[in-house]
């Protein structure tokens, strides 16, 4: 089969490659019908997640046809349509019962590395490094899929693959994002990040009860999708000279009741700050670019909540703590529990409130995925969600007029 | 009855008797290696006492075993397999405390390992949080302290050992297999994947949890891939380097 390997930092590849086979009894393969690049995917592009291995199937956002299952699979058979949650979870450790599925303790085979790191490793994901456990990922023409009967969740009402395939990982990230932002109604919310996880934490704040979002990016595009579809009040930070400020003004002084960090490790700002990341994690000094979770804790109102989806790996540096403990916040954050929320949002989705498709603006084929890695990194060609055909073998549809 | 209700609203009442915390045996001792490992596993002791007691799923979930046969009321005969080498290394051993449900202690009598020690322990964890197991090893490693430092660097130390044979009764016992992603499709690792593979472990085979994946398939003579000494000799001089390093650094200060 062809598959999307990462050869090392800034080298994607289409590899022909094996075809996956049933390993554990509660395994099934998929024939991927879309998968799609997800912003992550970016900091294993760019080489700041630890132990990735050249040769490495990249992909944690797929859906697809059931081809095969394990003899343990009972829910699953040939041929039933399902969508795949990007992490994977036993579905009967004390964390999966507590529905906190992204920690569990079951599934990482490489958890003792993981422990060196975090002390403790949460579950495994598909295609995003070793550390997570090295499943080979679904940017490919076929994946394996463990716990079968646990995660992937099926999808009978016949619904385009578009509008559902964003169940795997970013609409229940957003939403999570959402949700941990602990919004009660009326609240002021502000979402750092305009991209597919902001985008949709800006959506599901308001379906959470929130009076306003506020959503801060610099890509116009991006901002556009924002204000046309999520209802948000949009703030281009490159053409603002104080986020803290902005929001402040926004709130009647009081700051945003909860702030949702949408970016994580790879920041980008204006600021001094801004240039201070990027330098200590160019030397290596720091391995994150904390640059909005700076401005996060600096806007949130006294006694409010930081709830952060992006993806934070390693150390930050000169993290202002004290504005944190000073004002008395609330943080959440970490993984997305993907289990719990795939039926709900699905239902979400079948009912028509929402249409996750609207942020797509590339169809691919296998063959462009590389030089799409690059356009995706740069966001270049209004790029904000690029999804591929991996049995289509090349050809970029632009859903926007460049 | 009233006092014990009171108690239910307020919680104890103090002062109240702490304890100190003692440290788990772990470390190397005259030429011997110390390790434990402790999990929850969310199962009552009965049921975990019963996977762990039966010597023919031994290989199902600990690494490297091939086979484990009774010879007597309290002795087994062990065959195990060296991932590295393909080398098979026969032992017995026999049982020196048995308590049902709650501990067993065994040791090993001849074999390149002779006198290693394994005690497991089974508690009654509360709060539906299932059973607390504690296993401490006593090996006794041919090559010492070497040996086991090397193994820790390659393959994995007899340390490394018990933390992942714990964990994985842990596996089969909740999940009822163990996590693997042996065999599954990647494109081309190149010297460096292929170092770094090595480094995880993740060049040993994964113990097959369920019959599912026969232990036969994964260790017959024909599929032990051959030892590529490339990694090896890259290590070697990475942790020659790092050696160095380490010892320029403390004559520094």
């Amino acid at each position: 089969m062809k598959a999307v390997c990462w050869m090392g930092t800034g080298k994607i590849e289409v590899q022909t490659v094996k075809d996956p086979e049933i390993i554990n009894p509660g395994d099934a393969i998929l024939r991927v019908t879309r998968t799609a690049i997800c912003g992550s995917d970016l900091h294993l592009y760019d080489g700041y997640i630890p132990t990735m291995e050249s040769g490495d199937i990249l992909g944690h956002e797929f859906m697809g046809v059931v081809e095969e299952v394990g003899s343990e699979v009972k829910k699953l058979k040939k041929g039933d349509k399902v969508v795949v949650p990007f992490t994977i979870a036993c579905g009967n450790c004390f964390f999966c019962a507590k529905d906190l599925w992204s920690l569990c303790d079951n599934t990482n085979p490489n958890a003792a590395v993981c422990e060196t790191f975090y002390g403790y490793s949460g579950s495994a994901l598909f295609g995003y490094s070793h550390i997570y456990g090295g499943y080979a990922g679904g940017q490919a023409q076929y994946v394996r899929v463990p716990f079968a009967d646990v995660g992937p969740i099926k999808v009978e009402s016949g619904i385009d693959d578009e509008k559902v395939l964003f169940l795997s990982d970013i609409y229940p990230t957003g939403y999570q994002g959402a949700e941990n932002a602990q919004i009660q109604p009326g609240d002021n919310v502000a979402v750092w990040g305009a991209g597919p996880v902001g985008l949709f934490a800006a959506a599901s704040a308001y379906m959470l009860g929130a009076g306003r979002v506020f959503v801060i990016d610099r890509f116009p595009e991006r901002l556009q999708l924002a204000k046309d579809y999520c209802g948000a009040t949009v703030i281009n930070y490159e053409q603002t000279p104080s986020i803290v400020e902005a929001l402040r003004d926004l709130t009647g002084g009081v700051g945003p009741d909860s702030c949702i960090d949408a970016v994580g490790m790879e920041a980008h700002g204006t600021d001094l700050m801004a240039t201070y990341d990027k330098v200590e994690q160019t030397l290596m000094l720091e391995t994150d670019r904390p640059t909005a979770l700076r401005q996060v804790l600096q806007s949130v109102r006294k006694g409010g909540t930081v709830s952060i989806p992006g993806v934070y790996g390693g150390v930050l540096n000169k993290l202002n703590f004290g504005a944190a403990f000073g004002k008395g916040i609330t943080m959440k954050m970490g993984q997305t529990n993907m289990h719990k929320y795939l039926q709900p949002l699905l239902e979400r989705i079948e009912s028509g409130q929402i249409d996750p498709s609207f942020m797509i603006s590339h169809r691919i084929g296998i063959q462009d995925v590389p030089d799409m890695y690059k356009i995706w990194k740069e966001k270049k060609d209004r790029v904000t969600k690029i999804v591929i055909d991996p049995f289509r073998e090349t050809g970029i549809d632009r859903l926007h007029a460049v | 009855m009233e006092g014990l209700a009171t108690q239910e609203q307020n919680g104890p009442t103090f002062p109240m008797k702490g304890s100190t915390y003692q440290p788990l045996p772990r470390g190397t001792e005259h030429g011997r290696v110390l390790s434990h490992a402790v999990q929850t596993i969310k199962a009552s002791p009965e049921q975990v006492f019963n996977i762990f007691n039966r010597p023919e799923l031994l290989p199902t979930w600990q690494e490297g075993v091939v086979s484990v046969t009774a010879t007597g009321d309290r002795t087994h005969h062990w065959v195990m397999q060296d991932p590295g080498t393909g080398k098979q290394i026969e032992f017995d051993a026999e049982v020196l405390e048995l308590v049902p449900n709650k501990k067993h202690v065994a040791r090993i009598i001849n074999g390149p390992f002779e006198s290693s020690t394994d005690t497991y322990t089974f508690e009654y964890a509360p709060a539906g949080r299932g059973t607390l197991v504690t296993a401490i090893s006593d090996y006794k490693v041919p090559g010492g302290i070497v040996a086991n430092t090397l193994g820790k660097l390659f393959t994995r130390s007899p340390e490394q050992l018990t933390i992942e044979n714990l964990r994985h009764l842990k596996q089969l016992v909740e999940s009822r297999e163990i996590p693997s992603v042996e065999g599954q499709p990647a494109g081309p690792r190149g010297v460096v994947g292929k170092w770094k593979e090595l480094l995880m472990g993740e060049n040993l085979p994964t113990p097959p949890g369920t019959s599912d994946r026969a232990r036969s398939r994964d260790f017959a003579e024909e599929n032990i891939p051959p030892f590529d000494s490339t990694p090896v000799l890259l290590g070697t001089v990475a942790a020659v380097i790092g050696l160095a390093a380490w010892y320029g650094v403390r004559k520094l200060r």
